[in-house]
């Protein structure tokens, strides 16, 4: 079965002085700091109460 | 209370159970009205995450590794659990970042983080023994770079990592029983000490001189103090 991405290549790097980590980590992690984030300035929403 | 209810094992644990965990405790349908805010739901999405694993992971066990490798629902199935374990880490990490930054420990709670970040350790070789269970080229690359891990790290004595059905039950049974174990737990836990309050209420409760709230800002009233599930 095909992948959505093209998976026939060596993987992406970040490398930055002693730190380095693969592309797709990078981005989970951002992602996950995005949502964070957004967990704590989105407005929940009204209703509901007692 | 009769003589034999007073000295049974099971009616002292009764008991204890019942004092310890009464059934508005155990199963609520109120929050305080500080849990509705989204860096709230993330732990329950955790739990979700978690029922979706152990759920998809039970067919796979089922079907076996021929189903997973070769047939259409295997593949999807197969999927489905690696994105929820996925999913499951993304959100329980937050769920981590959130209670930190609100140092969910306090008020008694030190049991409630211990469980809750010795979920997380457990979790990760859990998700790891899922690697090398996959009965594949790749489950035989990842054994033999985690194996040289393991004997680096000197703990290659106890873990085989070349051995398939001790890696495998590893993951579908000794791990996952332990992190399940672990989240009933860590929710009854939660359950007895109710939900971490901001700090801001906790300094009101002390008694500690707080900053005078901006005049734009409606007073609370007791209706807001509770809200409905």
């Amino acid at each position: 079965m095909a992948a959505v991405f093209n998976l026939n290549h060596h993987a992406s790097y970040v490398h930055w002085h002693f730190f380095q980590m693969s592309v797709s980590n990078v981005i989970v992690i951002v992602l996950m700091l995005i949502v964070f984030a957004v967990a704590i300035l989105a407005p929940f929403p009204k209703g509901g109460s007692a | 209370m009769s003589a034999v209810e007073e000295r049974s094992w099971t009616g002292r644990l009764r008991r204890r159970a019942v004092a310890a965990l009464p059934p508005e405790k155990l199963l609520p349908d109120k929050q305080p009205s500080y849990v509705a805010s989204w860096i709230y739901v993330f732990g329950v999405l955790s739990l979700s995450a978690l029922i979706v694993i152990i759920a998809s992971g039970t067919i796979l066990a089922l079907k076996g590794p021929t189903w997973w490798h070769f047939t259409g629902v295997g593949h999807f199935f197969n999927s489905i659990h690696l994105w929820s374990v996925e999913l499951f880490f993304f959100v329980m990490v937050i769920h981590l970042w959130g209670k930190y930054w609100m140092a969910a420990w306090r008020g008694g709670r030190a049991r409630v983080w211990i469980t809750g970040a010795v979920t997380f350790l457990v979790a990760i070789p859990c998700a790891l023994t899922g690697y090398v269970s996959q009965q594949n080229f790749d489950a035989q690359w990842i054994s033999t770079q985690a194996k040289d891990a393991m004997n680096a790290a000197g703990i290659g004595a106890f873990f085989n990592l070349l051995n398939f059905g001790q890696m495998y039950s590893w993951h579908v049974l000794l791990l996952p029983a332990a992190v399940v174990g672990i989240v009933i737990a860590h929710i009854l836990l939660v359950r007895k000490h109710g939900v971490v309050p901001p700090f801001v209420l906790q300094d009101k409760a002390a008694g500690t001189p707080q900053p005078a709230p901006p005049p734009a800002e409606p007073a609370a009233t007791a209706a807001d103090g509770e809200r409905s599930l």
